[in-house]
């Protein structure tokens, strides 16, 4: 059989550029966030910084998550209950993100630096109902917390303004029970079955007594989860707060 | 139709089969090679002049592209002026056309704003609040069209770009990028999206072919940071934390790339918009990626070599040319 034609492969880069590329990045790859790679998303979530980061999230949380199997592929919201100065939000949606293995956002990042930009890199969004409602049209997942409390088996009032953008996207919400300690590094995440209402709204009063029925719920699953304690003899009362 | 973005669009309306006569006015000559296209050079504020040829043309669609940057090819002042007179001109004109029945407007992401609190990534519903000059550029030119709108019946389609780059749009946010030395925020280093130029003149041809009636986002998916841009485009990044911007801008402007005040709020505050409707609305969605056309950026060479038409002594072979730059003779 004769040959019609020989083909032949150009690289786009020379070899020796290539190599030299490949051994850089095999060297850096500890300090890996400064490659040159777009890895921000569409609203500025930066996975390659957060899985910078998760050396560091993991030192501080060990989270276990259930119930992941109820949230769809699609998007949903999901309200937790909030620990004061414990950023629940924060380390439930990057547990839920490294379970379910994509996008999990957080609603409650400030706009101003170094704190804002820090927290949008880690998928922060600004406590809006226009902008919690872009991100449920365009699919994500968004963690909203509950007004935060000092008693970590309380549950805090659910802002109703921002319940309302899953009502107007027509999404799901979840509630999730989350326990962690000041002192622990142990943390729980119990996801929930979506809300069903048993009354039709038509006007405001329907994404007030969402918001209502989340707070009843969370705590309904708090209750059932029990307290945390840190098995220390006589400390066992510090897991609690 | 004497911008490069004009002359594009003017080249795409060429190939549309609904477009019968077309006609356009600018200050510049077209840019390209036009095959069907009349062209008639006047300044904007020759208004009278304007009024006779586009009420004399009677067009049924009035694609209104004169929106100039600024410091994109004049200063910011030159650019409020010659836009504010480009839009009372021509859509002035166009209003007292009896046929007209459409106007699209080339708008800009700028429109939204940066202020603190405001949305990270304002969809089209997201109300105008510029912060910037360009922006309430932006906003005073839909408000023009939107009034001639009311008035005159006709619908209005703003088409709100996303910074625009190509290789031959002169882009302030382009050339920044361009220079070995690239500055940036270091405590923000925030995210930011583009369009290419095809991208935003197919946007603009499409809003026309529609009828476009509202306002919609057009830019490239994803998105990207300064300090990722720059180290893309291996360049050297400078990291500046907030009072040395100011030296910074200075020295940038004397080395000729000016950072007017919408791309130090890019740098400083982002700029991403929700284009998701733009199928919806358009059908058609931007070809290029922003990290795609980032990487172009990069790619369009400096100095543009076209042989000579006629051959001299000593002249090197050029076998082949970039059909992206080939047009460009200059």
């Amino acid at each position: 059989m004769s040959t019609v034609a020989d083909v032949i492969h150009i690289d786009t880069r020379g070899g020796a550029a290539a190599s030299f590329d490949r051994a850089l990045r095999a060297v850096t790859r500890p300090v890996s966030v400064v490659w040159p790679r777009p890895t921000v998303d569409e609203w500025g979530r930066d996975a390659q910084f957060i899985e910078a980061l998760s050396p560091v999230t993991h030192l501080r949380w060990d989270v276990s998550v259930g119930g992941e199997h109820h949230l769809s592929g699609g998007a949903a919201l999901i309200v937790v209950n909030t620990r004061r100065f414990a950023l629940t939000p924060v380390s439930t949606a990057l547990a839920l993100s490294d379970v379910l293995h994509r996008p999990v956002r957080f609603v409650g990042r400030p706009d101003t630096v170094p704190f804002g930009p820090f927290l949008r890199r880690m998928g922060g969004l600004l406590a809006r109902p226009e902008e919690i409602a872009g991100a449920l049209r365009a699919g994500d997942l968004v963690v909203l917390g509950a007004q935060g409390t000092l008693n970590p088996r309380q549950a805090g009032v659910v802002d109703h303004t921002l319940v309302a953008a899953a009502l107007s996207e027509k999404v799901p919400v979840h509630v999730a029970a989350t326990l962690s300690t000041v002192i622990s590094r142990q943390a729980r995440v119990e996801v929930a079955a979506a809300l069903r209402s048993r009354k039709k709204r038509r006007g405001p009063l329907a994404e007030v007594e969402l918001a209502e029925h989340a707070q009843r719920r969370l705590q309904d699953l708090l209750d059932e989860m029990g307290g945390t304690r840190t098995g220390v003899p006589g400390l066992g009362w510090l897991g609690e707060g | 139709m004497g911008s490069e973005l004009g002359s594009l669009v003017a080249t795409m309306l060429e190939a549309e089969p609904w477009v019968g006569a077309l006609e356009g006015v600018d200050v510049d000559p077209p840019r390209r090679r036009l095959r069907k296209a009349v062209f008639h050079r006047i300044e904007p504020y020759h208004r009278q002049q304007v009024v006779d040829v586009v009420g004399r043309f009677n067009p049924h669609v009035l694609i209104h592209v004169a929106v100039w940057e600024p410091d994109a090819r004049v200063t910011t002042a030159q650019a409020r002026t010659f836009t504010t007179d480009a839009a009372t001109s021509f859509l002035g004109a166009a209003a007292e056309c009896p046929a007209l029945e459409h106007i699209v407007v080339r708008s800009a992401a700028c429109i939204y704003g940066r202020a603190r609190g405001s949305l990270s990534r304002p969809d089209e519903s997201a109300p105008p609040n510029p912060t910037t000059e360009f922006g309430r550029m932006a906003a005073r030119l839909e408000a023009v069209a939107n009034d001639v709108g009311r008035r005159t019946g006709v619908t209005i389609g703003a088409v709100r770009l996303a910074p625009v780059l190509g290789p031959h749009v002169p882009s302030p946010l382009g050339r920044l990028l361009r220079v070995p030395v690239v500055p940036f925020s270091a405590p923000a280093d925030p995210p930011f999206a583009v369009v290419r130029d095809s991208d935003a003149a197919s946007a603009l041809v499409a809003a026309a072919r529609v009828g476009l009636a509202e306002p919609v986002n057009v830019v490239g998916s994803g998105a990207i940071t300064a300090w990722q841009a720059i180290l893309r485009g291996r360049r050297l990044p400078l990291p500046l934390v907030g009072p040395e911007w100011g030296l910074a801008r200075r020295l940038s402007h004397i080395l000729g790339a000016p950072v007017p005040e919408h791309v130090v709020e890019l740098l400083h505050r982002g700029r991403l918009v929700d284009g998701t409707r733009v199928q919806e609305l358009l059908g058609f969605t931007p070809a290029h990626s922003t990290p795609e056309v980032i990487d172009r950026l990069y790619e369009w060479p400096s100095v543009i070599r076209v042989p000579s038409s006629l051959p001299w002594p000593g002249q090197p072979q050029i076998d082949r040319l970039d059909p992206e730059t080939a047009e460009v003779a200059s």
